[in-house]
């Protein structure tokens, strides 16, 4: 009797301490859904740019679906710092619509920070509406050497992507490394300021490997071309050792299949500066291995043991049946970067920082993305590594990938501060 | 002493009605957001164009699928007038702008009030994308794909600077543009008043009965074909500070279509047609923007409705109801 | 002599996708006088649809060299959207002023660019390598993949096809007398709105056809529509409106003109369309082969 009775108010007492331990438990996860202290309890509202139509559509419309993925990610294990992120999405079409899209989100809908844009020419809009408006923008793309050296030399709000000359740099120390003994090239490229100043990159850089290499062609089909086969044989004609191009959506596999349909890289080399932009396009059955091919800042199998990547390829792949490219981590690093930031003033100042507080942090700021460690340095420009290699079939899919995977780093493709003249800086590499 | 019937006259009321309305968007500023006002600003700009544009659609009778090359012009004469040369006086700018699209107009112009109806159409189409390749491929002089900056111009010579963008372009640039949109309207309404303006709904009408009265027709066109040019630049060149950037994606033949748009969706057979067309299709291309990544196909569609049940446009279907309430009395 | 021969395959090749679609524009035009601006759409949606039939023929295990049938069969069965565009959309027009009629097909453009983007979104699509099932033909030096002569020789067997049904049929004497007149039509007993029906249905074949032929050779791109209206109306300007020999023959200026300037002045190759476009629409306005009033 005495015996069960202790048993008794044993088991009720456990009971009880279980009980309260676990109503104890519950009120401090509650606490801990609250925001911490000095931040405010509404959604972060992020306001995103893409171009989902016409050539900006293919690397725009992978970027929008990487932000959407960041976002639900980010909501998943709480937020940015407890508050949700909600994202209001405008689209990227012309350079007046992009600056009535922007100053709509920033004045009507109060966003917290636009991130977005691909097009050099809305880049260049856009970016001293940002700095007049005090509205953070990180951008996705679009940045030339015009838009670098004249027009802002330091910002506070305008945060650019990457300089768009990186991987036709990349391209060249490639074809040196792995092509060191030709002779002439060729180049067909968008006739517009990207391929124009793909072009002119790519051969300063081969150049300085290579002192003796000429140009015997360069084509210029306008963005947006569907055929090539008349630039094809006249490539053919010019009979260059390698052909270089810098197409980055729907031309490069047609490119690809229309130089297959004669022949063209059997006996010519190539090199695709940035064809991984469609490269799950590049179907085995067209696309030849011993290619130079560019993946800009993202190669989608870059390693194994990186688990942001693993865990995001996945999730895109099973989303949309389809393989992510580089625009998708200049869209994920851009957030990666914000949230990073409000971390950051947040520790120093306890409470949730402002527009200005927060471009302070990004600036110089390094961070885990999709492709490995991404940051901006401190004149707000990006850096980050490039992936290039050359094109294999062995692997499990049907189309190519790449077998070396050269990771160009930084300061090997990128010119280290924005006041830097891009060739001077090709011009005074020691090797 | 007037009757009451002689002063609640059609045309009284009419007057009062835009006195009215004049006000309202004089003061609107003070009470509507910042974006609103931004987005007003785009329409006076855009007004200005497509009442121009109407002097050669609905009164003469010509589509021209290249009108947004003369808005471009504008647009281009100001980013060059302010960037390359330092030229703030936007009076100037607004001058330079005419005469150029002047002086382009009567060329174009020249070859193209030649052929009719859909060979006008495509001719004026292939000019629009002539001058399109013609700015994307001499990058040198204009920006190529990246165009060039627009910088904020002096108005009336007060050089305002220091006011902050958004404060300027709601308040002091506001009230220039609207200012001039009232008086270019004005002018306009006396030019289709005139006798120039019914020799042209007469070429539009019956083209070989105005030649045998005695009307060159072809001149005539000419001349209608040149002031529209003229509108179509000021409304670019009023347009382009407010933007910042100029980019050849101004002449691309869909920012043409757009002005049809414009013009069809607020009725081309009255004066103030394009006016109502013009802020409806900002405010609407606006909404429709935010809601649907298919806005395209609303567009088309609208514009499919428009051209078989309602080619009269929203001044059709409001004169026509007011026919009814007339016929009822 | 190797340069001339690949200036002229590659400008003959590109000249027989243009023309199919200049047809198509031109047998519309001449009858019912109707300028279709989406005769790039329905080429567009030729192609996408030509993609879903290639790609569910190879899966399905047939065998591959007879990939042809099947894609010519999915352009030719699309052309049942014509009818429905036809009664749907343009039968509301035919009284209506030409420039109405242009407006109505520019909203048409507008529907189904989006609609496009809704079925197939924005990436790029194609028929992996299976064009190169054929082999590549050697001609005095000059490599041709012989799909390319095969989409050749199917346009001029089309073009062939064409005038024969024009000069040789009732249907196409129909088509040649009471272009542009109706109520003489309707006068003789004719069912001119069985005419209409047919004439667009045509049109519409002859583009989705194209786009069906085309895409083993090259990919499709989303806003491949709109690029092609303007280098098809460059072809109907220089051949002339409402003619089928001048869609043959300006087909052939454009594209061989189009790769004359690849091969010498690269730099030039987007302006030369409209130069010439605008210099035969002031030289000779009714283009070689057309007709009818311009001024």
């Amino acid at each position: 009797m005495e015996k069960t009775r202790r048993e008794f108010v044993k088991l009720v007492g456990g009971a009880a301490l279980g009980a309260g331990v676990m109503l104890a438990g519950r009120d401090k996860a509650r606490a801990q859904a609250k925001p911490p202290k000095g931040v405010p309890a509404e959604p972060v509202k992020i306001g995103a740019m893409p171009g989902l139509s016409g050539v900006i559509g293919v690397p725009g419309t992978a970027a929008w679906r990487a932000t959407q993925i960041w976002a639900d990610e980010v909501n998943a294990t709480g937020g940015i710092l407890g508050r949700k992120v909600e994202l209001y999405m405008e689209e990227e079409t012309t350079a007046k619509e992009c600056v009535e899209r922007f100053k709509k989100l920033t004045l009507e809908k109060k966003v917290d920070m636009i991130t977005g844009l691909m097009s050099t020419g809305n880049g260049l809009a856009v970016g001293p509406l940002a700095e007049e408006l005090g509205q953070l923008w990180l951008s996705w793309d679009g940045t030339t050497q015009k838009g670098v050296e004249e027009t802002m030399p330091k910002t506070k709000f305008a945060f650019r992507s990457i300089d768009n000359e990186a991987e036709a740099i990349g391209g060249a120390i490639l074809t040196a490394k792995f092509f060191p003994k030709i002779k002439t090239i060729a180049g067909i490229n968008n006739d517009y300021s990207y391929g124009r100043d793909c072009w002119d990159a790519f051969q300063a850089v081969l150049k300085h490997f290579n002192p003796n290499v000429k140009a015997v062609e360069a084509l210029w089909p306008k963005l947006g071309e569907t055929d090539f086969t008349s630039h094809i044989a006249a490539l053919k004609k010019a009979k260059p050792d390698l052909i270089m191009t810098s197409f980055w959506s729907g031309d490069v596999p047609i490119l690809m299949k229309q130089a297959a349909a004669v022949g063209l890289f059997k006996t010519i080399k190539g090199c695709f500066t940035t064809g991984g932009g469609a490269h799950y396009t590049l179907k085995k059955d067209f696309t030849p291995e011993g290619l130079i091919l560019g993946y800009n800042s993202l190669y989608f199998k870059w390693t194994d043991t990186w688990p942001l990547l693993t865990r995001f390829v996945k999730t895109y792949h099973d989303k949309y049946k389809e393989y992510p490219v580089y625009e998708c981590d200049h869209a994920y690093s851009c957030l990666q970067a914000y949230k990073a930031a409000i971390e950051k003033c947040y520790a120093l100042l306890g409470r949730w920082p402002t527009k200005e507080e927060i471009g302070k942090a990004l600036s110089g700021i390094q961070i885990p993305s999709l492709s490995g460690y991404r940051g901006y340095r401190e004149d707000n420009i990006q850096i980050c590594n490039f992936f290039m290699g050359i094109t294999t079939h062995k692997n499990p899919y049907d189309f190519v990938t790449i077998d070396p995977v050269e990771v160009l780093t930084p300061s090997q493709i990128i010119k280290p501060t924005a006041g830097t003249k891009l060739y001077e800086w090709i011009k005074g590499w020691k090797s | 002493m007037r009757t009451w019937k002689e002063i609640t006259s059609l045309k009284n009321v009419k007057i009062l009605v835009l006195v009215v309305i004049g006000l309202f968007l004089l003061v609107l500023p003070l009470f509507a957001s910042q974006f609103v006002n931004y987005l007003m600003l785009t329409f006076f700009a855009y007004a200005i164009t497509v009442v121009g544009f109407n002097l050669l659609f609905g009164y003469t009778g010509l589509l021209s699928f290249g009108h947004a090359l003369f808005m471009a012009v504008g647009a281009y004469t100001a980013a060059f007038l302010t960037s390359k040369f330092t030229i703030l006086y936007m009076e100037v700018i607004l001058v330079v702008a005419v005469i150029i699209s002047s002086i382009l107009a009567a060329l174009i112009g020249a070859i193209c009030v030649r052929y009719i109806k859909i060979y006008f159409a495509m001719l004026t189409l292939a000019f629009g994308m002539l001058f399109y390749t013609f700015l994307l491929k001499f990058y040198y002089l204009t920006g190529g794909d990246e165009g060039m900056r627009v910088l904020r111009p002096y108005l009336l010579g007060f050089n305002l600077s220091e006011i902050p963008k958004m404060q300027y372009l709601t308040r002091s640039y506001y009230i220039y543009t609207l200012v001039i949109l009232a008086i270019l309207t004005f002018v306009m309404w006396k030019i289709v008043s005139s006798p120039f303006g019914l020799c042209l709904k007469a070429i539009r009408d019956n083209p070989e009965k105005a030649e045998y009265l005695g009307v060159s027709v072809k001149r005539y066109r000419w001349y209608a074909f040149i002031i529209s040019g003229a509108y179509a630049a000021i409304g670019g060149a009023l347009l382009a500070p407010a933007i910042g950037q100029v980019d050849p994606g101004l002449t691309y033949w869909t920012h043409s279509g757009t002005l049809v748009f414009m013009t069809l969706l607020g009725g081309f057979e009255n004066f103030f047609g394009p006016l109502i067309g013009g802020i409806v299709y900002i405010f609407l291309q606006d909404k429709v923007m935010s809601l649907t990544t298919y806005w395209r196909f609303i567009f088309g569609a609208i514009l499919a409705f428009l051209v078989i049940v309602a080619p009269g446009g929203i001044a059709g279907v409001i004169s026509s109801l007011v026919k009814k309430e007339k016929r009822d009395e | 002599m190797e340069t001339i021969v690949s200036i002229l395959l590659s400008g003959v090749f590109n000249a027989s996708t243009l023309f199919l679609v200049a047809a198509g524009l031109q047998v519309v035009f001449g009858v019912q006088k109707v300028f279709n601006l989406a005769c790039g759409s329905f080429y567009a949606l030729g192609a996408y649809f030509g993609i879903v039939v290639v790609k569910s023929f190879v899966a399905g295990g047939f065998p591959k060299p007879l990939f042809i049938a099947p894609l010519i069969g999915a352009g030719l069965l699309l052309g049942f959207i014509g009818p429905i565009v036809e009664r749907g959309l343009i039968k509301f027009v035919y009284d209506r002023d030409e420039t109405f009629q242009l407006l109505l097909t520019f909203a048409l453009v507008m529907m189904i660019e989006d609609v496009i983007k809704f079925i197939w979104g924005t990436s790029p699509q194609t028929t992996g390598g299976i064009d190169l099932i054929y082999g590549r033909f050697n001609l005095f030096g000059a490599t041709v993949p012989v799909y390319n002569l095969i989409v050749i020789l199917c346009s001029l067997i089309i073009a062939a096809l064409i005038g024969y049904i024009l000069l040789n049929t009732k249907f196409g004497r129909i088509i040649r007398a009471t272009a542009d007149k109706k109520e003489m039509g309707e006068a003789l007993g004719i069912n001119m709105k069985m005419v209409y029906i047919k004439v667009f249905t045509l049109g519409t074949v002859l583009g989705t056809l194209g786009g069906a032929l085309v895409i083993p050779a090259t990919a499709v791109v989303s806003e491949m529509g709109i690029e092609l209206i303007v280098l098809a109306f460059a072809v109907v300007v220089i051949g002339g409106l409402g003619s089928m020999k001048g869609a043959f023959i300006g087909a052939l200026i454009v594209g061989v003109l189009k790769s004359i300037a690849i091969f010498t002045y690269p730099e030039l190759e987007m302006l030369t369309i409209y130069i010439i476009v605008i210099a035969v629409l002031v030289i000779k306005p009714q283009g070689l082969f057309g007709g009818g009033r311009v001024s």
